[in-house]
């Protein structure tokens, strides 16, 4: 698909639809575009979440007698990374640049709320001070990667991100426990300890995957939604959506391109430092390789494409195939092939090349297509190609 | 600690309800009368164990540059449930064990992929532990993981055994009260290496060391300068770190001054020693100085082949020991794999069976028991011949190989390295208030 012909395609379609188009289509669209619509909705889904990821999933695996049911810890998790990757997506899907050194915020937030937890074991504050310190740390890493673009600007990215990790590793160790992985993280709950992060939210024995570190994250969840949700529909998170599109345009336009793209830098940044700062309160534990090597940057890339790119909550989806993958799926064992064990990445990668092949916006855009589908079938047979033409136009 | 979630606080409601039990139990123990062993403790960890099946988490590098000692641990550890539930090997000779599961529970195992790397093994012992009720973690084949995972068991009140980890933080700076360690240490290697290099080279040389820049090379390194300076009057010209991982040493080995040095220590371990010490041969340097791997395994002996002749380091256990332990250990070991035993195999192997020993004794699986049992534990028939596993900072203090390596000729599939000496444990080791031990703060039992 060429990118002139469809932009221009999406323009003309765009502002035709809501004249010509069905009333249903416009209007769910509309809604969607609606914050506290979905605020609602992701609460909605957060609610059960764990209990088909955990639950569900393992009352299947009794079943068929593989443990496919995850546990307790990995839907916090997977929130915490899905946060990330929103921000990631505002880069990567929105704007379109890729950085390749993400894990350098991811991490320094980490390392920086566990330091800080020696200090005062608040875990608010934790994300704050570890959220702050990924944006002041962006600031100059973006500032002198984004004169780049492309490859260089990649390059770039991983290079300060390697750096940070070598510094971690070596020179740093005195700071961060070096290779032996700092673990002396003091926060074990809200309120100063009154909420334990192990407690359950609710007494009943059949909801004991809601805890009160899954509500944590799910909390901080929906705010990263509302805000992504806000940047995205607002004048200003259109101007990154042009700037992925066409950036000369852009700047013909008249806009500062440099400074557009540094905020996009910088907003995601502060993602990945709220995911950062929350994943070393779940994990109680941090080390350079998981928090600063550069295949933690690449994880964020793989779950931002296999999510799909170009929509809010796309990329969460393809944290938790990611997630599910990396942690359950690697400790199945299977009938005639035995423990998948060090095979996971390869599953991973099995589905991420099915997913990009069958579906080339991600899970997120098969889940478009075929509510789409099933929208067109239902409706007007003539407009069944309607929605596609739609689609190819927001892909862009 | 977060991840637990579920378990704990089923946990905790259980603590609450039992906290009468734990009040009785120190004022009179023994008095609950008729408890038939596993009720009179409150939950802990994954205490009690329901069901006729208790679960090991073998949780084992399947993936990375340790993935073939990850292999041989878990032959060891599958033998090790197989001797527990039918009888066999070992578990005929220690008077602790049954051959019927223990505490008549069947064994049964999980395992996990540890792909050397710390968060990945704890992702994976964290799911041992909450999703598989595991009771006991094991595994590990590099330093930085088994001091992650042990951190991780030590929150989570679940026992780990480690495996193969050879840095002094394991059982210094790092140690925990829920993690044993069967495993000498690079501290110990320096004891034991040092005076065979002195009487072998002499006194008064300059060495020139290279180390793995992570956990293990680290604390390796620094006991090399400091055995070696003492023990030998020798001194370091310079100690280089190396990233792990590395395949090309060349430019690492090209500064090794020729001239000056006299000995070369080579502080790799598995592929990267199977890396460097081949490329030292390769370059020369053989030539001018003598080189030094301070810790063999079988990889990198079997990798490196021919260069491995005649150059000394330190091993866990080598299956041409003579005593009967070792040979009834070889002989079922051979039965099953046709082939003998790495001593990654049998540290995994005495590890689960010294667990389930621990447990049969404390006549529960309530750890705080079991540990205790652990502590001070002296036990022999693991190959080694007297041992303890030591209370202060729960380092097994026991007999230390020097080998050798082979020449071409001589060498086998099994046999490629001889053994030179069998330090025993007396000329070895450190008090608990010297060396790493000295750092060491156990932290708590979980019954306090």
């Amino acid at each position: 698909m060429s990118d002139e012909v469809a932009t221009d395609g999406g323009a003309v379609v765009e502002s035709e639809e809501p004249a010509s188009g069905g009333s249903g289509g416009s209007a769910l669209s509309r809604l969607r575009e609606r914050d506290d619509f979905v605020v609602v909705a992701s609460a909605a889904a957060l609610v059960v979440f764990p209990f088909l990821l955990v639950d569900v999933l393992g009352a299947v695996g009794d079943v068929i007698g593989l443990s496919i049911g995850g546990y307790t810890g990995l839907p916090s998790l997977v929130l915490i990374y899905g946060i990330i990757v929103i921000g990631f997506n505002l880069l990567l899907g929105y704007t379109g640049l890729l950085s390749f050194g993400h894990a350098a915020f991811f991490g320094s937030a980490a390392y920086s709320a566990a330091l800080f937890s020696q200090i005062v074991p608040s875990p608010l504050l934790m994300v704050v001070v570890g959220t702050l310190v990924a944006t002041l740390l962006a600031w100059p890493i973006g500032f002198v990667s984004i004169r780049r673009s492309g490859v260089y600007f990649a390059v770039l990215t991983l290079t300060f991100g390697q750096a940070l990790y070598f510094y971690a590793l070596g020179p740093g160790s005195w700071l961060t426990n070096g290779d032996n992985g700092f673990s002396n993280i003091e926060a074990d709950g809200l309120f100063l300890g009154a909420l334990p992060f192990d407690a359950q939210l609710t007494p009943l024995p059949i909801l004991d995957s809601y805890t009160v570190m899954y509500g944590f994250a799910a909390i901080a969840m929906l705010v990263a939604i509302w805000v992504g949700n806000r940047i995205i529909n607002s004048p200003y998170g259109l101007i990154f959506e042009a700037l992925g599109e066409n950036e000369e345009r852009v700047e013909f336009v008249g806009l500062n391109v440099f400074r557009y793209k540094l905020m996009a830098f910088v907003i995601s940044a502060i993602f990945a430092g709220v995911g950062g700062a929350l994943f070393v309160i779940h994990e109680q534990y941090i080390h350079p390789t998981t928090g600063l090597y550069w295949i933690q940057s690449g994880d964020f890339v793989i779950m931002t494409v296999l999510g799909g790119t170009g929509s809010l909550v796309g990329p969460v989806f393809g944290a938790l195939v990611f997630e599910y993958v990396a942690n359950v799926v690697s400790g199945v064992s299977l009938p005639a092939i035995g423990s998948i064990g060090s095979l996971w990445r390869f599953v991973l990668g099995a589905v991420f090349v099915t997913i990009v092949w069958v579906f080339p916006r991600g899970i997120y855009g098969a889940f478009a297509d075929l509510a789409a589908l099933v929208n067109g079938g239902g409706g007007e047979g003539g407009d069944s190609t309607d929605p596609a033409a739609t689609d190819g136009g927001e892909r862009e | 600690m977060a991840r637990d979630t579920t378990a704990l606080s089923r946990r905790d409601v259980l603590k609450t309800s039992g906290a009468a039990g734990v009040a009785g139990l120190a004022g009179l123990a023994g008095c609950t009368g008729g408890g038939g062993g596993d009720s009179e403790y409150p939950a802990l960890g994954n205490y009690p164990v329901e069901g006729d099946e208790v679960v090991f988490g073998f949780n084992v590098p399947q993936s990375g540059s340790y993935s073939q000692e990850g292999a041989d641990e878990l032959r060891g550890y599958n033998l090790a449930v197989e001797h527990l539930n039918n009888g066999g090997g070992w578990v005929d000779d220690w008077e602790d064990l049954s051959g019927e599961g223990v505490l008549d529970k069947t064994v049964t195992a999980v395992e996990g992929d540890t792909a050397t790397d710390p968060d990945t093994a704890r992702q994976s012992a964290t799911r041992m532990i909450n999703r598989d009720n595991a009771i006991m973690i094991t595994g590990g084949s590099s330093s930085g993981v088994a001091i992650a995972v042990q951190g991780l068991c030590q929150e989570e009140k679940v026992l780990f055994q480690c495996c193969i980890t050879h840095s002094n933080d394991t059982t210094g700076s790092e140690c925990v009260r829920y993690s044993f360690r069967e495993m000498f240490n690079a501290y110990m290697t320096g004891q034991a290496l040092a005076p065979v290099l002195r009487d072998e080279y002499g006194e008064d040389l300059n060495f020139y060391q290279l180390y793995a820049d992570y956990s293990w090379g680290q604390t390796q390194q620094a006991s090399m300068e400091q055995f070696f300076t003492e023990v030998g009057g020798w001194s370091q010209i310079e100690s280089v770190p190396t990233p792990l991982g590395t395949s090309d040493y060349s430019s690492y080995l090209s500064d090794v001054p020729r001239d000056e040095t006299d000995v070369l220590v080579l502080n790799h371990y598995g592929l990267d020693a199977a890396n460097s010490l081949p490329q030292a041969i390769e370059a020369g340097l053989d030539q001018d100085m003598e080189i030094v791997v301070p810790l063999y395994n079988r990889l990198m002996a079997e990798a490196a082949s021919g260069s491995i002749d005649g150059i000394f380091g330190t091993a866990d256990w080598n299956w041409q020991l003579e005593d009967d332990a070792s040979q009834s250990f070889v002989e079922v070991y051979r039965a099953e794999h046709d082939r003998a035993p790495s001593y990654g195999a049998r540290i995994a192997y005495t590890q689960t069976l010294q667990y389930a020993a621990a447990v049969e004794r404390a006549g529960t699986f309530y750890p705080p028991e079991v540990i205790r049992q652990l502590e001070g534990h002296e036990y022999s028939g693991a190959g080694l011949g007297e041992e303890s596993m030591r209370a202060c900072d729960h380092q097994a203090q026991r007999d230390v190989l020097v080998m050798q390596g082979a020449s071409e000729q001589e060498q086998t599939e099994d046999k490629l390295l001889n053994i030179v000496s069998q330090t025993p444990r007396g000329d070895i080791g450190y008090a608990c208030d010297a060396g790493p031990a000295a750092e060491c703060e156990l932290g708590e039992y979980g019954d306090e």
